[in-house]
C-alpha cells in the first residue's frame, strides 16, 4: 500500500514555532526591532531547554543516589484484570526488596516483533515473558540468559516445577526461563445442550463421535455445529499425542490417524471451523451457542465470564484414544543476556516464580500455577488432571515458530480438501527441521 | 538571479563567483534530501545487500561462510513462488481497478455539478483514513454471518477463504485507494486545454466519442503515472495481508505476499539474512517492471 497523506505524521507546531510566530507579529509595524525580539525569543527558549535538561538530569540523580537498582519487567499484554494484578504483584515484590525497584512496562503490538527489535539494539527489559512457542529460536540466537549458573549460586530448587513445563523452555541441560503459569487444553461443552443429547459426556474418540451425532441429529445447536475445531495445530496436536503419534516423528500413522479423525468431524458435518460459525474463535462459537463442544484452554473461563455469563457449560478433561494427550501452553520469565543488573533481576524472577510470588499470581484464578507446591484456585480439576500428559508447546525447536505457520496453512488447504495430510504431515516435518 | 543578471557587465571572474555561489547554493539545498536519502535508503539497502550474502540473526552476524544460500533457499521456497503468484494476481487486478475507478470519480468531479466539493471529500475519505482500521471493519462486514453475507443471502467467509481472500483485499484496496487515483486525474483533466474541448463542440461530436477520442487519449501522462506509482504500491502489499491472514499469510496461503514473507522471515524465523534476499529480489522484478513500463508506456508519453 503507499503511503497516503493522511498515513503521514502530522508534525505538530513546536513551541518554539510558536513563540516565533508571536515575537514576529509586534516586527511588522517596526522591522528595526525584529532582530533584538529574535535573539530574545533565542535566548528563552535555550535558557528553557537547559533548565528542562537540568532538572531531568537532578531528577535522575536523586533515583539513582539512594543506591536502588532499577530493572525492567516486560510482556504483552493480556487484558487489564491480568495487568493490574502483575502490577499488584510487581508492587509486593517492591515493598518487600527495598534496595530493588521493578518498572512493569507493558509491550503493546506484536511482542516478538517489539522484543526482536529491543534484542538487536541491545537493548531488552530485564526481565520479560517467553512464550514456549519462540523458546527455542530465542535461545539458539543467543538473547537470552542461561539461568544454570544463578540456580546453583543460590541454590533453588527446581523440582517443584512441572517438569514438562520446565522442559519448554531446557535446551540440552540449560534452562533459558521458568514457567510463570500454563494452560493444557479441556473440553468445554454446553450442558443445557448435552443433556438433549443424553447428558453422558464423552471420554474418548468413539463416545465423542456418537455424542455428535446424537447432538447433530436433534440439531441442538439450531443450525450450528455439534462441535467447534480451531483450523490450529495448537488444538490438532493434542489429538496427535492421544492417538500415540507426536510431533517428532509427525509421519507416523498415529499422526495421519488423529488428523483424519479431526478433519473428518469436519468432513462428517459433526463439526466445523469458527469463520464458519460467525465467530472469531471457539470459545465466541460457544457462548453464542452456535457450537454445544470446544476444546481450549483455562483462558475460556474469564472470557465466557465476562462475554456470555448466562451460557451454562462444564469443563471436561480432554477426551482420549490410545493415550492421554495434551498441549501445555506456557510462558516463562527469562533474563535478557544483555542485562545490566542480572544479579538483581535474577532476584526478581526467582521470586516471581517462587512459591511467594506464584500464589499471588495465580490467586485470581486466571493463571494455573507451574508449581505442584502452589494450589490452583477451585474449578480447575479437568485442566490440572491434564499435567501428566501435557506437552510444553514448542518443544525447544529453534525452527518451530516459523514452521508453526506452515502447519497452520497446510492444515487450512487439508480442510478445505486441497492438500492431502500425507503431504501435509512431509511439509511439518520439513518445516520443523528449519 | 537578480544579482547575476546585475553583475552582467562587470568582469567574467565576479560573474564566475556569482554562479558558483548559486550553485553552492542550490547544493547546499540539495544536500539535505540526499543526506536523508543516503541515511535512510542508500545505507540500509548496501547493508541488506551485505547480509543477504550472509547467516544474519538477531544479534547480528552469525558463524558459516558467505555465500548464495540465502538466494537459493528463498528462489527453491515454493512459499515464496505462492507470494509471487498472489502478488501478480493481484497487481494484475487491482491497478485497472484502480485506475477505472479513480477516472470516473474524477470525471464526475470535474464537472459542475451541485455539491461537487462534498463529493471530493467523500470519495477522497477512504484514502485519509487508516487502512488497518477499514480492513478490521471489512473483515466484520464479510464475515461468514456479516452484513454483506445478509445482504446477498450467501455464507461465505469473504476474508477466510482461499479462493475469495486475496480478490476481497483487491476489491478492498481498490476502493479505499481510488481517491487518490482521482486527485492525480482530476490534476490531469485540468491540465487539459478547453480549446480541443471548445473545437470539438463545434464539429458536434458526441460526449462518449470525445471521451475517447480527446481525453482519454491526453491524459496519458496521468495514466503512467498512476500505473508505475501505483503499480510498484500493489507489489509491496502487507498491511491489509497481514490483517486478514492474521500474520501468517493464511488461510492456505492465499494472503502470502512477497513483504510479508520478507517480514515473516525476519521476525518469525529470526533469518534476516534470508529476509534480506527475499529483499533484493523483490527490489529487482520492481525494478525490471518499472524499467518496462517506461520503455513502452513512458516511451509513448515522452513522444
Amino acid at each position: 500500500m503507499l503511503p497516503e497523506p493522511g498515513d503521514l505524521p502530522v508534525t505538530s507546531p513546536s513551541p518554539e514555532a510558536d513563540e516565533n510566530t508571536a515575537a514576529a507579529q509586534p516586527s511588522v509595524p517596526a522591522p528595526e526591532r525584529e532582530p533584538f525580539w529574535g535573539y530574545l525569543d533565542l535566548a528563552l527558549v535555550l535558557g528553557l531547554l537547559i533548565a528542562v535538561v537540568l532538572l531531568a538530569a537532578t531528577a535522575q540523580a536523586g533515583t539513582r543516589g539512594s543506591k536502588v537498582t532499577t530493572i525492567t519487567l516486560s510482556g504483552w499484554s493480556s487484558g487489564p484484570d491480568e495487568d493490574a494484578l502483575l502490577q499488584q504483584v510487581v508492587n509486593n515484590f517492591n515493598k518487600s526488596h527495598p534496595s530493588i525497584h521493578v518498572d512493569y512496562a507493558v509491550i503493546n503490538g506484536d511482542y516478538g516483533t517489539s522484543m526482536t527489535a529491543r534484542f538487536a539494539a541491545h537493548n531488552p527489559p530485564d526481565v520479560f515473558y517467553v512464550d514456549s512457542s519462540v523458546a527455542g529460536l530465542w535461545a539458539q540466537q543467543g538473547v537470552l540468559e542461561p539461568l544454570n549458573s544463578y540456580i546453583k549460586s543460590s541454590k533453588y530448587d527446581t523440582s517443584k516445577f512441572f517438569p514438562s513445563l520446565l522442559g519448554a523452555f531446557t535446551v540440552g541441560k540449560t534452562i533459558y526461563g521458568f514457567p510463570k503459569d500454563w494452560s493444557p487444553l479441556a473440553m468445554e461443552i454446553n450442558k443445557g445442550m448435552l443433556g438433549q443429547a443424553g447428558g453422558k459426556t464423552p471420554t474418548n474418540w468413539a463416545s465423542l463421535l456418537k455424542v455428535a451425532q446424537t447432538m447433530a441429529s436433534k440439531d441442538v445447536t439450531h443450525g450450528g455445529k455439534p462441535i467447534c475445531l480451531s483450523p490450529d495445530w495448537a488444538r490438532m496436536l493434542a489429538f496427535v499425542y492421544q492417538a500415540g503419534g507426536s510431533l517428532s516423528n509427525i509421519t507416523s500413522p498415529a499422526a495421519a490417524a488423529a488428523v483424519n479423525f479431526y478433519v473428518g468431524l469436519m468432513n462428517k458435518g459433526l463439526a466445523t471451523t469458527p469463520d464458519k460459525l460467525g465467530s472469531g474463535w471457539c470459545g465466541e462459537a460457544l457462548g453464542k451457542g452456535k457450537a454445544a463442544i470446544i476444546f481450549e484452554g483455562n483462558w475460556v473461563l474469564p472470557y465466557m465470564k465476562s462475554t456470555y455469563p448466562n451460557v451454562q457449560y462444564g469443563v471436561f478433561p480432554m477426551v482420549k484414544d490410545k493415550t492421554g494427550g495434551n498441549l501445555a501452553f506456557t510462558v516463562s520469565y527469562s533474563l535478557a543476556k544483555d542485562s545490566n543488573n542480572k544479579q538483581a533481576a535474577w532476584t526478581l524472577l526467582s521470586w516471581l516464580t517462587g512459591k511467594q510470588g506464584m500464589t499471588q499470581w495465580v490467586s485470581k484464578g486466571l493463571a494455573l500455577p507451574s508449581r505442584s507446591d502452589v494450589k490452583a484456585i477451585g474449578g480447575r480439576q479437568a485442566f490440572l488432571s491434564a499435567a501428566p500428559y501435557a506437552h510444553g508447546w514448542g518443544f525447544g525447536n529453534p525452527h518451530f515458530s516459523a514452521a508453526y505457520t506452515v502447519m497452520n496453512n497446510d492444515l487450512t488447504a487439508v480442510i478445505a480438501g486441497s492438500k492431502s495430510v500425507a503431504a501435509m504431515l512431509a511439509d511439518v516435518a520439513s518445516a520443523l527441521k528449519g | 538571479m537578480a544579482t547575476a543578471s546585475q553583475a552582467a557587465p562587470a568582469p567574467r571572474a565576479s560573474m564566475l563567483g556569482a554562479r558558483l555561489r548559486e550553485a553552492g547554493w542550490g547544493y547546499a539545498f540539495v544536500a539535505v534530501p540526499i543526506v536523508v536519502f543516503g541515511l535512510f535508503f542508500v545505507y540500509p539497502f548496501g547493508y541488506a545487500i551485505y547480509i543477504s550474502f550472509l547467516h544474519w540473526g538477531i544479534l547480528g552476524k552469525q558463524p558459516g561462510s558467505a555465500g548464495t544460500f540465502n538466494y537459493h533457499a528463498v528462489l527453491n521456497d515454493p512459499i515464496f513462488h505462492i507470494a509471487l503468484k498472489n502478488i501478480a494476481e493481484y497487481t494484475i487486478g487491482v491497478v485497472p481497478l484502480e485506475m477505472a475507478l479513480g477516472l470516473s470519480l474524477a470525471l464526475v468531479i470535474n464537472q459542475k455539478i451541485r455539491g461537487r466539493n462534498l463529493f471530493r471529500s467523500a470519495f477522497y475519505f477512504p484514502s485519509i483514513a487508516s487502512s488497518v482500521a477499514i480492513t478490521t471493519i471489512m473483515l466484520y462486514i464479510f464475515n461468514s454471518d456479516g452484513l454483506f453475507n445478509h445482504i446477498i443471502g450467501s455464507r461465505t467467509p469473504w476474508f477466510q477463504s482461499a479462493g475469495t481472500a486475496i480478490w476481497s483485499i483487491v476489491g478492498l484496496n481498490a476502493w479505499t485507494t481510488s481517491g487518490t487515483v482521482m486527485i492525480y486525474y482530476l490534476a490531469g483533466l485540468q491540465a487539459i486545454s478547453t480549446d480541443v474541448y471548445e473545437a470539438a463542440a463545434l464539429d458536434n461530436t458526441g460526449a462518449w466519442r470525445t471521451f475517447w477520442k480527446i481525453t482519454f487519449p491526453l491524459l496519458r501522462p496521468a495514466h503512467f503515472f498512476v500505473l508505475v506509482v501505483f503499480g510498484i504500491g500493489a507489489l509491496k502489499l502487507f498491511d491489509q495481508a497481514f490483517i486478514v491472514g492474521g500474520g501468517g499469510g493464511g488461510p492456505n496461503n492465499a494472503t502470502q505476499t512477497p513483504v510479508l514473507y520478507i517480514y515473516r522471515d525476519a521476525f518469525t524465523g529470526a533469518d534476516f539474512g534470508k529476509a534480506a534476499a527475499a529483499g533484493v529480489i523483490l527490489f529487482v522484478i520492481i525494478f525490471v517492471l518499472t524499467f518496462v513500463q517506461r520503455l513502452t508506456v513512458g516511451r509513448q508519453e515522452a513522444a
